[in-house]
């Protein structure tokens, strides 16, 4: 069935990016506004969550309703606290700052897996720090109050989007950028008991010169729901819903060009709320697909 | 080691002189700021930012820590009684160093809210301390602390009294970095480094400010925005911008730029005569000689 998507927030300034169900509304960031919204379903209206976010795009909670941002504009993960404070977590990786976080997702336990890339926008700052040369998937967990970090993915150069398979014990990353020269391709790895990964599997590949994957959510099936694609060439801009072994089972034309994320919402999570290049929040109602409740 | 100076007017020769050396004062800094030279003992504060450290040393000597962590303390300044005064930056506050060592707080909150990260900070003669509250302290990589978190809708000038209260000088700026005095103190000078501008302010006798007034806009397309303002006892305006130190007359046109090599971040005057430049960089400090001395330190 086709999914038909209204405009219900927006268009803000620039992209909209990061989306997320928190149980009754949706988080969205408006990534150069340096604003997380809150769209209402039951309103229709529209709030600010947070003002002043450093260009926080990925927004992900965790099993305890814990808010975390990828601070695209800071190079860290961020903890939105729930006094309105909001805290840095680890920003060094054996020493050095890592690069410029634009997704995230929280695991069962409270770790924090989230996609390093570089981003065209230059951080804060002056530029004392140098990138890493690779965009990788790496992980925070606690220690003690403080936070440690530890890369995951080693073959991966930018990653944009990841998620975690239902029993996540899969990983699945949305690698490439083509504005930064990187082929894109939706690939999965095995996680194995010491929490690393090894070699990857490629699900399926994006032709070159082709936007690959900004955004990925999970059905309730386990099925990948992914944002790609541009007018510029290639399939255009699509939201295709992939099986856990990559096989392409759907696709529906993007209402806008460059959809950014996805995250299922509304009250039996069969809504799919989409960001997008033009700075809206969208949503199809009626998918025929459930989201994950958070667990 | 010299350096390059860019003439850009009669009588900058005066001014900054004709031979333009450098001397390394400190290596091994990661991001130097806060320069300011201590007339009692003779020696010279700075803060690495990114270090998380303020130092101080005596020209010719080994630097020695005076706070570590610093909570990536920015600008410094003396009080009238020769007590360290530090724009907290990461730690959002603005403290000082009192006569037995220990640390008062000296501002955090404006209107009940937390305020941004305190950027540089300047004293006038009847001791209330003037800082600007830039946002950087919260955002950029490698500086900041604890909260993240902007509370404020504004950028602001603001100044504590002496008898504690802090009050909003001026909501003008984007990016509020460095400030200084006129050597009468008519003058306030505020630069924007998102505007890459210097703005005067009238001072009134209560320490308010009236309207602010373009001084320079700067449009050279060189690395480099805004930060440290200093002036001479002549009135000349000295702030790091792109590719160097621009040096203004009291007008604000160019009368040279001091091409010190690297990413000069701040200047403050010191030596005995005043007449010491001290520069820091990312990277180090240096320290160069000049013909006008700047406006004393207290």
């Amino acid at each position: 069935m086709a999914w038909k998507f209204e405009r219900v927030a927006g268009p803000y300034k620039g992209i909209t990016g990061g989306v997320a169900w928190d149980g009754s509304g949706v988080l969205f960031s408006a990534v150069q506004e340096e604003r997380i919204l809150r769209f209402d379903p039951a309103t229709g209206s529209v709030a600010n969550f947070r003002k002043y976010t450093g260009r926080t795009n990925g927004i992900a909670l965790g099993r305890d309703g814990t808010v975390y941002g990828a601070q695209e504009g800071g190079r860290r993960v961020i903890h939105f606290k729930a006094d309105g404070s909001t805290a840095p977590t680890c920003e060094l990786l054996d020493g050095r700052h890592h690069n410029q976080p634009t997704d995230l997702v929280v695991d069962r336990v409270g770790r924090v897996w989230f996609a390093d890339p570089h981003n065209q926008v230059a951080p804060y700052g002056p530029p004392v720090y140098p990138f890493l040369e690779r965009g990788s998937i790496l992980r925070l967990e606690r220690a003690g109050r403080a936070w440690e970090l530890r890369r995951i993915t080693d073959d991966t150069s930018e990653p944009r989007a990841l998620l975690l398979s239902p029993d996540e014990r899969t990983l699945i990353v949305a690698e490439g950028n083509v504005e930064l020269g990187a082929d894109c391709d939706l690939r999965s790895y095995a996680i194995a008991e010491d929490g690393g990964v090894d070699d990857c599997t490629v699900l399926y590949e994006f032709d070159p010169g082709e936007r690959g994957i900004e955004g990925l959510c999970l059905d309730s099936a386990g099925n990948i729901i992914a944002c790609a694609g541009w007018k510029k060439n290639g399939a255009g801009p699509l939201i295709y819903v992939y099986a856990p072994d990559g096989e392409l089972l759907e696709s529906h034309v993007a209402p806008c060009d460059l959809p950014m994320r996805c995250a299922f919402g509304d009250a039996g999570l069969d809504s799919l709320y989409l960001t997008a290049g033009d700075g809206s929040l969208y949503r199809a109602r009626g998918t025929g697909r459930r989201g994950v409740a958070r667990r | 080691m010299q350096f390059e100076v860019d003439m850009m007017a009669p009588g900058a020769g005066r001014i900054i002189g004709t031979e333009h050396r450098l001397e390394v004062i400190a290596e091994d800094v990661v991001f130097g700021e806060g320069p300011v030279w201590d007339k009692r003992s003779g020696q010279f504060y700075f803060t690495d930012i990114c270090g998380d450290t303020i130092w101080k040393c005596r020209p010719g000597s080994r630097p020695q820590v005076v706070l570590q962590p610093s909570s990536h303390a920015n600008g410094m300044c003396m009080d009238r009684e020769g007590r360290l005064l530090v724009a907290g930056w990461g730690g959002r506050t603005v403290f000082r160093f009192e006569k037995d060592g220990s640390r008062a707080t000296l501002a955090s909150h404006y209107e009940g809210k937390k305020i941004n990260s305190p950027n540089d900070i300047v004293v006038r003669s009847d001791g209330q301390i003037y800082f600007t509250d830039s946002p950087g302290g919260m955002l950029n990589v490698g500086m900041v602390g604890d909260d993240l978190q902007k509370y404020l809708d504004i950028q602001g000038v603001f100044r504590i009294t002496t008898g504690g209260e802090l009050i909003l000088v001026t909501d003008d700026f984007v990016y509020p970095n460095g400030l200084c005095f006129s050597p009468d103190e008519k003058l306030l000078y505020v630069n924007c480094s998102r505007e890459r501008l210097i703005r005067v302010y009238d001072v009134h006798p209560d320490g308010g400010v009236g309207p602010g007034r373009l001084f320079y806009q700067y449009t050279n397309p060189d690395r480099g925005n805004p930060d440290g303002l200093k002036c001479d006892v002549e009135g000349n305006v000295y702030c790091t911008g792109p590719g160097g130190i621009w040096v203004h007359d009291p007008q604000g046109k160019v009368l040279a730029r001091m091409k010190v090599p690297g990413h000069p971040t701040n200047l403050g005057f010191g030596g005995d005569d005043w007449r010491s430049i001290f520069v820091t960089c990312v990277g180090n400090v240096v320290r160069t000689r000049t013909n006008i001395p700047g406006v004393a330190g207290w």
